[in-house]
């Protein structure tokens, strides 16, 4: 049975550390785009945490809520693209190929979730930080769209050595860079097809609800709702 | 004509134009023979532990081949070598098991830093101008090795001085191996965020001077007095893993979700994970934690006499905390006293409870009383050594043999300089010293100006740097030896705290060396060497002093035994309550002014990494900036907006930073973040933002001599509207914004 | 038919073609040089990179999209406008087609370029032409950007056609009165027009199909530009208004922008006898239903959105109506409404200098209303943590007035080359009876034996 890849995201695990902020940026070549580029709002962070007050102080609360791309069944970003460079993969994946973008940017109009981000200028690493770049993460040129892969990457070597292995992947022997980072363990990744991995069955929470549901998107990211002790 | 077509015609084209650039004489370099076995494209994973805090988080380097253009006997080339590409926590360190924090992940690109040192330098230029020219490894160990003969010649082996950050691994005992048999002071261990104030108190309390260990996983109750330990305090990574477990672990087996309590006059971190939020005023944390044992004692929840040794060293402990009535104490810290009624009933009612201390708390006058009052609250509590409260990390002697980390049972080599922090040992160090060796410490950036810190390293004869960038402190130095990155060399750690059983982590390099450093741990053995005996070390390298064991050193401090009953105890003297004291007078100074451990940057120490600067601030969502942080209401009342430009005074100096209105922080409170103002520290660090510790005052903790890192007080006037220096990722920091106005119609 | 009348018209509306002055040249070079200087300004953008623009996250369309959107709403003036008038067969549209046509063949050119500009990788634009890649993958015909591909071109095809067949008379015209290159150049273009009965009924049937064709071209080509709006599930673009909301504004625009270059038309090259104050009344009533449809528009559309008080509709509401845009928005609706409204309803000020009042303020108000379309609505999606603002960079800005430029120069360009004035359709107009096929015979006669 094909795979179809998700990801619950437990808000009441998470502390809002950011350690999957960094470590998304070490895993995908992501570019540091500098202080002028950052003030332009052109710093790319495929996950970001994103943080809301409630209230007014001394009654005060802060939410946490990390947010990648939610890899939606139905996805806004797909059709609109007129190379095909946004596409469904057969594993449920809302891949973006690097070569075939021409830069409308109009999947990052038609997302809701502001997931997607564009190179502005040619990325730079000043030599030796280039060393550091992960051989098997595209490095992106400018003009072209990039986002959360789900880290396909990983996928696809865990798929492979499986394959090598004649074996069948296990639940949790593929942790995308950020569910790896995650000390809290607030991030859970797997197959969504199998009932019975750890994905599945916490996204079958009652706590869980996916974000802007009522867009109709489908998304495979689950959000489990923080509780509060009285 | 479809595409494959055009693209054969450009591929003719493009051919002819290949072929003309060829022959540029930059790009022929010389192919070395491959360094390391490693197949093209497969990952291998190798051991390391991550420098950037005391934590010690056990990583797991993944190397894979690279080429990498060097330098190879005066000759550059391309060698094949494995190079390190990405950290994350091993997942069988009982640290960080398979964690990381965002600066954990970062710190890859210390290695990888374009602005590292990559070889030897004198300074030719006067001081702090940064001009420094190249020598080599022999020169610069015999410029210093002279230096230190001159000072043997001369009987004066006092005068030299050794500053490093306060970490506990066998690089420091070396250090003060070397020092010892030279005949000079012991390694002063210099750091901002130092946290002596705790040790102290726990050894008085509990006998052991050492950061506690928290056992959040099976905690029913936690209340922490200002304690970042989500975010930078302690051993971030492993109370992060704890927090989950506490949060959702227990639930999935049918158990209860743990209440989270955060005591602090501003939301951080940590606080906003709490569902319980408690302001109090600073410095009367430890007045509030009393209150809660007034009423448990009163109410006879837990017998007095339970806290034992802790409760002894607080006044009034056996007289059932008379003083310490809710009324009293709702007086003194503004929290409601039917509020402390309920905690205190709820402390005990879900027990394990435990809690916690640290931070600012800690940095005020009183900082002493404030810490021993929350652990005779943890005594009463009868969360001492117990499942679900706080324990003491057992030390253990370094592994006999290879890298890894294993358990033992000996005491630790106590190397660890005492008394970090304080204004005493750095400054009266820095002014008897005629040679000064620096390890990674920033006492420049990291200290008030009125310390005169830099006026005191003017005055020192000849400074020798280790480290591997210039920064606020090594730009002094007349001679830099810059070490081998983390994942280049050897390095061990044995965290004081994180793990309920000992942990030691010895890793090897995870990489060759890309530039033409040494480790310093080396270079002092040959230091060593070249001095008149009895000065020579007994070990050839770092390698070997960390595979052999460490019998050659008596322990400095006597075994701890496990929590709660230490073997050899002080005697106990009673600690009374003192108001802290701040400095300035409120009415000139109407704000308290609260610098906090920055959640990307921790002291600083960690601003030049590009990552971690261009990481938004999981507050204010901040990038590249520095800012202070003001109540909505305050600005309101000063006329201020988002991004405006404040003077921020106080009786030691201004600063001018843009504000960020955060509905989290108590109307008298301004807090900003410690991290930004470096005078120099890389290109991406050098004179970006300010430094909150420059207008600090130099109160110290009345009895440790602690630096009160949170008594100062400010002043704040408008100086101008916004002008592009704060950048902010995020755009609104409500979820509905115009909530309001939908009401409103 | 008075001959001496017909020479008139001739003479009078070929003097621009044959005289030449130094106001020409110099009219040419400033413009040209404003072209230019937007040209340099586009390649310093591609040679840097796409962060010259003013674009960042999240607000990745900005001005381009706007003024690509704009320059198209204006295209719809004259075909559509020359269209209908023609089916309706309204006398007084003779003098006004051409220069509307006109509009419509320029303004798509121009307006087709801005998808173009705005592309990250400009120099890979062919990879939205509709034919397979190497891999054997067509473009994505389900993405809005593609059907504009085949709409505008098929609009630009249609309406380039719609404007040369109605010339070719005129062409031959000149070719009959000049000499030299000049004869050999309108030559060809005359395509060997001989002013035949069959030709001129094959002229007129061409013309009475491509009128009928254009119509609904003309109106699906900004339904689908819309569409680059609508089909996205975000607020603010989400909507089924918007179809017939961007026609009309289209229109809107159009009708403003035609009474603008008729205006200038008739000051600079003297055509005071054939631009009546008449024509500009007309077009001016026009103007004024428009504004009255396009206000209904904004008001249904607003309406709905407040009503229905859909969280994230009215977060973009309320950042048009009170927030952060609220003063372009509330300029927008003085431009568009409240401006020309009084001005044309009186009869008393729809006058020539009344209408180009009004005109010059919709077209300012249009423009804003493409932007506040684009702008506000990307700026502030779902999630507030992602909201953020737009301010263009010197380069989009420059860009944007080397458009203008262009169009003026174009249109200098084409008033130097073409009669601006349809000769043949006015000397026809000044019939008193209709036109028949034998009179036209006649007619024509005369017209090709004027020396």
């Amino acid at each position: 049975m094909a795979h179809r890849w998700g990801m619950t995201v437990d808000l009441d695990r998470c502390t809002g550390c950011g350690a999957c902020v960094t470590a998304c940026h070490a895993e995908n070549n992501i570019a540091v785009v500098g202080d002028a580029q950052a003030a332009k709002s052109r710093a790319m962070h495929w996950i970001r945490v994103e943080r809301y007050w409630e209230g007014d102080f001394p009654d005060v609360r802060l939410k946490f809520r990390p947010v990648m791309c939610q890899q939606c069944d139905a996805a806004p970003c797909e059709p609109v693209c007129p190379t095909y460079a946004s596409h469904h993969t057969e594993e449920g994946l809302n891949a973006q190929v690097y070569n075939r973008c021409i830069g409308t940017r109009y999947c990052a109009n038609a997302c809701p979730y502001n997931v997607r981000f564009f190179d502005f200028y040619n990325p730079q690493w000043p030599k030796p930080l280039h060393l550091q770049l992960n051989p098997d993460v595209s490095v992106r040129e400018v003009g072209v769209m990039e986002k959360c892969t789900f880290c396909v990457q990983r996928i696809s070597a865990a798929e492979i050595d499986a394959k090598a292995e004649k074996r069948e992947l296990k639940d949790g022997e593929i942790t995308p860079a950020c569910v790896q980072s995650c000390s809290a363990k607030a991030l859970v990744f797997g197959d969504l097809n199998d009932p019975e991995s750890e994905v599945s069955r916490l996204s079958r929470s009652t706590r869980g609800a996916k974000l802007l549901e009522e867009l109709g998107t489908l998304p495979k990211v689950t959000y489990l709702a923080r509780q509060t002790q009285v | 004509m479809d595409r494959r077509d055009f693209i054969r015609l450009t591929a003719v084209t493009g051919t002819s134009v290949t072929l003309a650039s060829c022959g540029n004489p930059e790009h022929q370099l010389i192919r070395f023979v491959p360094d390391d076995d490693l197949v093209p494209g497969v990952a291998e994973f190798k051991p390391s532990v991550c420098p950037l805090c005391r934590a010690g988080c056990g990583l797991s380097v993944r190397v894979m081949e690279a080429d990498v253009e060097t330098v190879r006997n005066g000759q550059s080339g391309v060698v094949k070598m494995g190079v390190a590409k990405k950290l994350e926590g091993d997942a069988k360190h009982p640290i960080s098991r398979g964690g990381l924090c965002p600066r954990g992940q970062a710190a890859i690109q210390i290695t990888y830093h374009p602005d590292r040192l990559t070889h030897p330098m004198k300074r030719t230029g006067a001081r702090g101008t940064g001009e420094y020219k190249e020598v080599t490894w022999d020169e610069a160990i015999a410029e210093l090795a002279g230096q230190l003969i001159a000072l043997a010649d001369a009987r004066d082996q006092k005068s030299l001085a050794l500053l490093a950050r306060p970490r506990r691994s066998r690089r420091l005992e070396l250090f003060a191996e070397f020092l010892a048999r030279f005949g000079a002071p012991a390694p002063v261990g210099f750091e901002l965020f130092a946290e002596d104030v705790l040790r102290r108190a726990n050894a008085r309390s509990f006998g052991h001077e050492q950061l506690p260990t928290f056992d959040l996983a099976r905690a029913k109750y936690v209340i922490a007095f200002g304690a970042d330990f989500l975010g930078t305090w302690n051993s971030p990574v492993s109370q992060n893993a704890g927090y989950g477990e506490m949060r959702q672990g227990r639930q999935v087996h049918g158990g209860s979700r743990a209440k989270f309590v955060h005591v602090e006059p501003r939301m951080s971190l940590t606080a906003a994970s709490a569902d319980e939020f408690v302001p109090a005023k600073p410095g009367t944390e430890g007045v509030l934690a009393l209150g809660l044992g007034h009423i448990i004692i009163r109410n006879k929840l837990r017998s007095a006499d339970a806290a034992g040794r802790a409760g002894a060293a607080i006044d009034g402990w056996s007289a059932g905390l008379a003083d310490y009535t809710p009324e009293n104490v709702e007086k003194i810290t503004g929290v409601a006293a039917l509020r402390i009624e309920r905690l205190a009933h709820e402390l005990v009612e879900f027990r394990p409870s435990v809690a916690i201390i640290g931070g600012a708390p800690l940095a005020h006058t009183n900082g002493l009383f404030n810490a021993l009052a929350v652990n005779a609250l943890n005594a009463l509590l009868g969360s001492v050594g117990e499942p679900g409260g706080m324990f003491f990390t057992p030390s253990l002697q370094p592994p006999a043999s290879g890298p890894g980390f294993s358990a033992a049972s000996h005491p630790p080599s106590q190397a660890a300089p005492a008394s970090a922090g304080q204004t005493q040992p750095l400054v009266a160090s820095l002014q008897s010293s005629k040679v000064l060796l620096i390890d990674d410490a920033n006492p420049v950036f990291a200290s008030p100006k009125a310390w005169k810190v830099r006026e005191a390293l003017d005055r020192i004869p000849f400074i020798v740097s280790f480290g591997s960038f210039l920064d606020d402190t090594s730009i002094h130095a007349d001679l830099i030896l810059p070490d081998h990155s983390f994942l280049e060399t050897w390095v061990d750690s044995m965290p004081e705290s994180g793990a309920l059983e000992a942990v030691t982590t010895v890793a090897g390099p995870a990489m060759k060396p890309l530039h033409n450093t040494r480790s310093t741990p080396d270079v002092v053995i040959e230091l060593a060497g070249k001095l008149k005996s009895p000065v020579a070390l007994p070990w050839k390298s770092y390698e070997e002093m960390l595979k052999a064991p460490a019998t050659s050193h008596p322990p400095s401090q006597a075994a701890p035994a496990s929590a709660g009953q230490a073997s050899h105890q002080p005697p106990v003297t009673s600690h009374q309550y003192q108001e802290p004291h701040f400095d300035g007078d409120a009415a000139a100074f109407p704000f308290h002014f609260l610098p906090y451990a920055s959640q990307a940057f921790l002291d600083g120490s960690a601003a030049h990494l590009p990552w971690l600067q261009e990481m938004p601030d999981p507050l204010t969502s901040a990038m590249w900036s520095s800012w202070i942080e003001i109540n909505p209401r305050t600005a309101e009342r000063l006329g201020l907006a988002l991004g405006d430009l404040v003077d921020v005074t106080s009786s030691q100096g201004t600063l001018r930073a843009p504000i960020v209105i955060s509905p989290g922080i108590a109307p008298d409170v301004v807090a900003m973040p410690v991290g930004q103002g470096h005078e120099t520290f890389t290109r991406y660090a050098s004179k970006r933002g300010v430094n909150p510790i420059e207008i600090l005052s130099p109160l110290t903790e009345a009895e440790t001599g602690a630096l009160a890192w949170a008594a100062t007080r400010v002043k704040i006037t408008r100086a101008g509207d916004g002008d592009g220096r704060l950048i902010m990722f995020a755009g609104e920091m409500r979820e509905n914004p115009f909530e309001g106005r939908r009401q409103e119609k | 038919m008075k001959e001496a009348t017909a020479k008139r018209i001739a003479d009078d509306l070929l003097r621009p073609l044959l005289n030449t002055s130094w106001r020409f040249f110099l009219l040419v070079a400033i413009l040209g040089a404003i072209v230019l200087t937007g040209a340099s300004a586009w390649m310093y953008q591609v040679w840097n990179g796409f962060g010259e623009s003013g674009k960042r996250w999240p607000v990745f369309w900005g001005f381009y999209i706007t003024n690509f959107v704009f320059w198209i709403g204006i295209s719809h003036a004259g075909t559509l406008i020359s269209a209908i008038l023609r089916l309706v067969n309204a006398g007084w549209r003779r003098p006004v087609t051409r220069c509307a046509e006109v509009i419509t063949a320029f303004a798509l050119m121009i307006g087709a370029m801005f998808p173009i500009i705005h592309l990250g990788r400009p120099w890979l634009f062919f990879w939205l032409m509709p034919y397979p890649n190497q891999r054997r993958i067509w473009p994505n015909f389900r993405s809005p950007l593609v059907w504009d591909f085949f709409a505008i071109s098929t609009y630009l095809t249609g309406s380039v056609l719609f404007l040369v067949l109605p010339m070719i008379p005129d062409f031959a015209l000149v070719r009959d009165k000049t000499t030299g290159v000049r004869r050999k150049f309108y030559g060809t273009l005359a395509l060997g027009w001989q002013g035949t009965t069959k030709q001129w009924h094959r002229l007129e049937s061409a013309m009475q199909i491509m009128a009928i064709a254009i119509i609904p071209v003309a109106v699906s080509v900004h339904t689908i530009v819309s569409f680059d709006f609508s089909m996205a599930p975000v607020p603010g673009w989400h909507s089924t208004i918007f179809g017939p909301y961007f026609v009309a504004g289209a229109i809107f625009s159009g009708i403003a922008a035609l009474i603008i270059a008729m205006a200038g038309l008739r000051k600079f090259l003297h055509l005071e006898d054939y631009l009546h104050p008449v024509h500009f009344a007309n077009l001016g009533k026009l103007l004024l239903m428009m504004s009255l449809l396009w206000t209904y528009f904004v008001f249904a559309e607003r309406l709905t959105t407040w009503y229905g008080n859909g969280t994230s509709e009215m977060n973009v509401f309320w950042v048009t109506q009170t927030g952060s845009y609220s003063p372009l928005y509330w300029t927008m609706v003085i431009c568009n409404f409240v401006i020309p409204f009084p001005i044309l309803s009186l009869r008393r000020t729809r006058t020539v200098t009344g209408c180009v009042i009004a005109s010059c303020s919709v077209v300012v108000g249009m423009w804003l209303e493409r932007f506040l379309i684009v702008v506000p609505t990307l700026g502030h999606k779902y999630l507030p943590y992602s909201w953020g603002p737009y301010q263009p960079s010197k380069v989009e800005i420059m860009i944007m007035i080397s458009t203008f430029a262009a169009m003026g120069l174009l249109y200098t360009l084409f008033a130097k080359f073409v009669p601006i004035i349809s000769i043949w359709e006015l000397k026809v107009g000044e019939h008193p009876f209709p036109i028949e096929a034998a009179a036209q015979v006649k007619e024509h006669a005369i017209l090709r034996t004027n020396p």
